[in-house]
C-alpha cells in the first residue's frame, strides 16, 4: 500500500509515512510560482500525486530524494517550467 | 584623480558589485515562495520592495562608512601605498571569484557555506512581513562583504577625491549601479514574468558572470595600479 510507504529523510530527521497532501502542496506551489493558473496548478499536482502513488505501490521504503526525482519526472511533460523550479529550488543559493 | 576618472572608477566598482549574485538568488527565491503561497500580487511586490530597500540601505551604509573612514585616514589624497595594497587585494579577490564563486554542479549554488545557505533559504521561505524581507535584503549585502569590500573601498577612495559638492552624487551613483541587477530582477518579476525563465538564464550564464566579475576586478586593479601608483612615480622621477 502506497500510504504505508516509509520515507527516509536526509540528515538527522527521522523516517515518516508518505504524505500525499504534502507532495500535492509542494507541486501546487511550484506550479503557482511559475505563474500557472490555479485550476491548472491543482490539476497538475493531482496528476503528479497519482503517478507517484502508483510508483510507490509495493515499495516499503523510499528516500525523500527518490520522491523528488520521480515527481520531477512526472511533472516534466505536464509543466516543464514548474518541473525546473521544483528540481532546482534548493540549488539557488 | 580627476572627476571623470573618479566617476568611471565608481561606476566600474559598482558594476563589479552588481555582478555578485547572492541578492539576486535571494530575491528570486523570495518572490517564488511568495507567489507559490498565493500571496496577493501587491503583497509579493511589497516583500520584494522591502528586500530591495534593505539592499539599497545596506549598500549605502557600507559605502558611506568606507568613505568616512577613508576620509579620516587620508583626507582627500589617498597614498599610492594604499592604492597599491587595494589593487593587490582586488587581484586576489578576482582570482577567488574565478575559482570558487559558484560551486560545481547544477543550479546556481554559490560559495556561501551550506549551513548558512540552508538558514537563508529557511528564513526566505518563512518570510511574511516586509520587515523580515528588509532585514534579508540587508543580510544579502553583508554576507557578500568578502567580495564587495574591495570594489567598495575603490569607490570610497574615488569618492573622497571628488569635490565635496559631488561626493553625495558619487555615493548615490555607486548605490544605484550596485543594486542594478536586483532592480532589473524586481522589475522582471513585477511585470509578471516567469521566475523559472530567469533562473534558467542565470544557470546558463553563471560561468560567464563569474568570469566577467573576476576579470573586471583584475582589470580595475591594473587600471588603479598603473594610473595611481606607477604613473605618479614615473612623473616624479621624470621631474
Amino acid at each position: 500500500m502506497s500510504a504505508l510507504a516509509t520515507v527516509i529523510k536526509r540528515g538527522r530527521r527521522g523516517p515518516e509515512s508518505f504524505d500525499r497532501a504534502k507532495l500535492h502542496d509542494s507541486v501546487y506551489a511550484a506550479c503557482l510560482s511559475v505563474q500557472s493558473v490555479d485550476g491548472l496548478a491543482k490539476d497538475t499536482a493531482e496528476r503528479v500525486c497519482s503517478v507517484l502513488t502508483d510508483w510507490l505501490k509495493n515499495k516499503p521504503e523510499v528516500t525523500s530524494s527518490d520522491i523528488r526525482r520521480q515527481a520531477v519526472k512526472a511533472l516534466e511533460p505536464l509543466h516543464p517550467d514548474a518541473a525546473y523550479l521544483y528540481k532546482h529550488h534548493k540549488q539557488m543559493i | 584623480m580627476d572627476t571623470p576618472t573618479a566617476f568611471s572608477v565608481i561606476a566600474l566598482a559598482a558594476l563589479i558589485h552588481t555582478s555578485f549574485q547572492l541578492g539576486v538568488s535571494m530575491v528570486t527565491l523570495l518572490s517564488g515562495h511568495a507567489i507559490g503561497k498565493k500571496l496577493a500580487a501587491k503583497r509579493t511586490l511589497r516583500l520584494v520592495g522591502a528586500f530591495l530597500a534593505g539592499t539599497l540601505i545596506m549598500t549605502a551604509l557600507v559605502i558611506s562608512t568606507l568613505t568616512y573612514v577613508s576620509g579620516v585616514f587620508f583626507g582627500r589624497d589617498v597614498t599610492p601605498m594604499a592604492w597599491g595594497t587595494l589593487a593587490f587585494a582586488m587581484i586576489i579577490i578576482g582570482v577567488v571569484v574565478w575559482v570558487c564563486y559558484y560551486r560545481r554542479g547544477p543550479g546556481t549554488l554559490l560559495w556561501v557555506p551550506r549551513s548558512l545557505a540552508k538558514l537563508l533559504s529557511k528564513r526566505i521561505h518563512a518570510t511574511q512581513m516586509s520587515a523580515e524581507a528588509f532585514s534579508l535584503g540587508a543580510t544579502s549585502v553583508f554576507t557578500e562583504i568578502l567580495f564587495i569590500i574591495t570594489p567598495a573601498i575603490a569607490a570610497a577612495f574615488a569618492i573622497i577625491s571628488l569635490p565635496v559638492s559631488l561626493q553625495l552624487i558619487g555615493a548615490a551613483t555607486y548605490v544605484v549601479v550596485a543594486s542594478l541587477s536586483m532592480l532589473v530582477v524586481a522589475a522582471f518579476i513585477g511585470s509578471g514574468h516567469n521566475i523559472s525563465r530567469l533562473q534558467r538564464w542565470r544557470e546558463t550564464n553563471k560561468r560567464f558572470l563569474q568570469f566577467a566579475g573576476g576579470s573586471a576586478l583584475i582589470v580595475l586593479a591594473f587600471f588603479l595600479y598603473i594610473n595611481l601608483v606607477v604613473t605618479p612615480v614615473v612623473v616624479a622621477r621624470a621631474g
